[in-house]
């Protein structure tokens, strides 16, 4: 039974710095697995569609333009996704990767949320299939 | 006209509120600093104060409204008359007479049977309990604290403050010759303005925010400052007497400082007591330590 | 003193002392608690309902979701499970590197709830630096899965990662420095009067009377009460490494914190033990999409006690019925027979001293009390009885 024993702590904290990180004026490097914004690669897409199926969150939609010609767009919702990488172990032809870097993807308004991805003529395509 | 502007801005009043403010600013983030935390920003009392003030007040039902709005005035009434009797910033007290010092602790106390009072007016669970709370410990540490406050006052022969300042200034520092007295006088205080160990009136995690659970806005930013100004009274007071006087604004300065240093690290190191805890802690060791010191003073008195 | 007269305090659902809603109620003689009861369910989320609509693998993140803070452990007990129903091998890195997160997470939640056991206790000091070192082991989970909560380490058959050599140093640096920390903690909890005027001698719980109530986790073994699933029916990686049992014969609250505490160390032991001798093998099974008919459940040993599901397949890709039940649940008596007696500034401790997850125990139980009527209510029903419910009430 003794008193203080914090004590030492205390001494040696008011001789450091203190360990709060004052983001966003300090920003510290994100680990290489982090799990970040969802990227399609979409010429190795065969179109499986698995990425799809499993999502838990319903947040990628796989857009099939032209299935004979292997055309597909992707729609992602950046925030519906729960970023647990379910696709990414899904995809059996290494198309989808998460980013470790693009992680600050608060936005005020809605729109930066839905992101497509695929070729020009095939997002246009997308694009118009949902204005109808 | 002169004494107009020493109760309204210096240095009773507007200064010891600032003085407060900041006090409390030093105290956060000294609190912060010992636990490797940034802490607030120096502006961050004063904001929290402003926005108190401007924010509604909440009257709520079944109490007597009239009591509920008086009582944070009163308390802050109170302490900023304490304040006019102890040499803040160094200067002269504003008001001074023969046996001041006893007034100076009863008005500090003010603030605390006023919080009681406060809590007991509600009809809120917590209120009540806190209320409860409060007032117990006010019995538990005011007679060894009051006793700790009056050793210097007898060995300086008077019991006004501004006398045994200047006793203090001419002597060796009372926390050499008294040492007892100071440690029941610097927890006494810690009492008085409810900071771990003796947090339990207050317990956030048993009962809200004690007895003022129910106050909002302006109520609740007047008994906010009311405590400020109380910690103010109390460590100039506590410098004053034991760490041999305040004379000059820069004595003032860092001898308060050191006492505010000292505060912050002791409720750093602990946890809080329970309400039965506390009790114990003074009646049992408190008021035994305080009649040692008496004891001392007085075996001292005999053999010189 | 009459029913009317007791003065009766109210905790919850919002309250400062609990982070999660959930209500209790103590009836006080004085400082003294006389009575308590509580009422759970604040939190329901209806996940074992939900789980029938959706797949196998989605069915693993919304479980995961059930804690925030032991995830990994519900998502290993459902894969545990599941992999059981479809009667999947899974390779021995991938059970190793199961193990070695969940004791990583053991490791984050002790030293979680040692800071918020010691924030009740008004020990602010405490509180913050445990949740410093905490961050230690936060940033390893993260450099080791991708995230700091909810790693989603399982996928069903396998983990999603493998661990490399950089990463084991880096966890075994940790490690050592936590350590150091842990042995000071122990330290302070043990030795600090200040500190031990609130935790000695105050709710204890002989083993009688932790086996009568079916208290689980370190609650239980702080009682002398011998029962961790990791030993007593070893999953994933445990058979190989093997946890010693950390007990406790006085049940106080004291007590509560030694255990945790002292399970550190033995979780440190573990993840060396792991990194050091990790089996080479594939990190996953190939797992069906569908599973036949079948039935089966798994126990895990979290940080607060054991989790158990039931799953039941009905063929499709989709589970038929997953029953949860999470160890806060079981400790809950305790605390309310542990806190009579006490004083009411000891409630917020006994409370935390189980470590409660309130969130994760919310579950709907129906009691059939013999009568057979069943019924199914609209939502439309189910509404305006909510609304007659809290509108007649005041």
């Amino acid at each position: 039974m003794r008193f203080g024993t914090m004590f030492s702590d205390i001494v040696s904290s008011l001789l450091r710095r203190p360990i709060t990180e004052l983001y966003p004026v300090e920003r510290r490097a994100t680990p290489d697995r982090l799990r970040g914004q969802l990227h399609w690669d979409w010429e190795a897409c065969t179109g499986c569609s698995l990425c799809a199926k499993e999502c838990p969150a319903q947040a990628v939609d796989l857009i099939v333009i032209d299935k004979k010609a292997k055309q597909f767009a992707m729609r992602y919702h950046t925030d519906r996704c729960i970023y647990c990488a379910q696709c990414v172990v899904n995809c059996r032809f290494g198309c989808l990767e998460m980013s470790s870097d693009e992680w600050e993807l608060a936005s005020a308004n809605k729109d930066p949320f839905t992101v497509y991805y695929g070729d020009e003529a095939n997002v246009e395509a997308a694009l118009a299939d949902r204005a109808d | 006209m002169i004494e107009l502007a020493a109760l309204l801005f210096f240095p009773g009043g507007l200064f010891v509120l600032l003085n407060g403010m900041a006090y409390e600013w030093v105290d956060r983030k000294l609190v912060a600093r010992f636990q490797n935390r940034v802490g607030p920003r120096w502006f961050q009392p004063l904001a929290d104060n402003v926005k108190l003030l401007v924010n509604e007040e909440v009257i709520p039902e079944n109490v007597d409204a009239r009591l509920f709005i008086t009582l944070p005035v009163v308390a802050l009434a109170g302490v900023l008359t304490a304040a006019l009797y102890v040499p803040i910033a160094g200067f002269d007290p504003a008001f001074s007479f023969e046996g001041d010092l006893i007034v100076t602790i009863y008005m500090l106390s003010l603030l605390t049977m006023a919080t009681g009072l406060a809590g007991a007016n509600t009809r809120d669970r917590f209120s009540l309990i806190g209320a409860t709370r409060t007032l117990t410990q006010l019995f538990s540490y005011e007679a060894p604290f009051l006793l700790a406050f009056l050793a210097p006052a007898v060995v300086a022969g008077s019991w006004q403050i501004s006398e045994i300042n200047d006793y203090a200034g001419d002597h060796l520092w009372l926390i050499l010759t008294q040492p007892i007295g100071a440690i029941v006088a610097l927890l006494g205080l810690m009492g008085k303005l409810e900071i771990p160990p003796f947090d339990a009136p207050e317990a956030e995690t048993e009962i809200v925010a004690g007895a003022l659970t129910e106050y909002s806005g302006r109520g609740l930013a007047l008994f906010h400052l009311g405590r400020n100004v109380e910690l103010v009274a109390g460590i100039t007071l506590l410098a004053a007497f034991y760490l041999g006087g305040i004379s000059n604004p820069i004595e003032y300065v860092l001898k308060t400082l050191a006492v505010l240093f000292v505060l912050a690290t002791v409720q750093t190191a602990v946890a809080r007591l329970r309400i039965d805890q506390t009790v114990g802690v003074w009646w049992r060791y408190g008021v035994l330590l305080v009649l040692l010191q008496w004891l001392a003073l007085i075996g001292a008195e005999v053999i010189f | 003193m009459t029913e009317t007269e007791k003065f009766s305090i109210p905790i919850g659902p919002q309250h400062p002392a609990l982070k999660e809603p959930e209500h209790f109620v103590f009836s006080v003689d004085g400082e003294m608690v006389t009575s308590a009861s509580v009422r759970l369910g604040y939190a329901h989320r209806g996940i074992e309902k939900s789980t029938e609509n959706r797949n196998w693998a989605q069915n693993l993140y919304l479980l995961e979701r059930i804690c925030g803070i032991c995830s990994h452990t519900h998502a290993l007990t459902y894969c545990l499970g599941v992999e059981k129903l479809a009667g999947v091998e899974i390779p021995p890195r991938a059970n190793a590197i199961r193990t070695l997160v969940a004791e990583m997470e053991r490791v984050h939640s002790h030293l979680l709830w040692l800071g918020v056991a010691a924030h009740e206790a008004g020990f602010d000091t405490l509180f913050m630096y445990s949740w410093r070192d905490r961050e230690t082991i936060m940033d390893l989970l993260e450099q080791l899965t991708g995230n700091r909560v909810n790693y989603s380490a399982n996928v069903l058959g396998g983990v999603k990662f493998d661990v490399d050599e950089e990463l084991a140093g880096a966890i075994l640096d940790g490690l050592d420095y936590l350590e150091k920390r842990t042995y000071h903690y122990l330290d302070v909890v043990t030795t600090d009067a200040a500190f031990l005027q609130r935790t000695r001698g105050v709710g204890v719980m002989s083993a009688e009377r932790a086996e009568r109530l079916g208290v689980v986790g370190p609650t239980a073994r702080a009682s002398s009460v011998a029962r961790d699933v990791r030993i007593d029916a070893p999953y994933a990686g445990y058979d190989e490494y093997v946890p010693n049992l950390i007990g406790h014969t006085t049940g106080d609250l004291e007590a509560r914190f030694e255990v945790r505490i002292k399970e550190l160390f033995e979780s440190y032991r573990l993840i060396r033990e792991i990194l050091a001798t990790i089996p080479e093998g594939e990190l996953t099974s190939r797992m069906p999409r569908r599973i036949k008919a079948n039935e089966a459940f798994s126990r895990v040993e979290a940080p607060r006690g054991e989790v158990f599901y039931y799953l039941r397949s009905n063929g499709s890709d989709k589970p038929d019925r997953i029953k949860v039940r999470t160890p806060t649940l079981c400790n809950m008596a305790s605390v309310l027979t542990l806190v009579i007696g006490q004083q009411l500034a000891d409630i917020p401790m006994i409370l935390v001293g189980v470590d409660p997850c309130f969130s994760c125990n919310d579950r709907m139980v129906a009691i059939n009390r013999g009568g057979r009527s069943e019924e199914v209510w609209t939502w439309e029903r189910l509404r305006q009885y909510g609304i007659d419910y809290y509108g007649g009430s005041h």
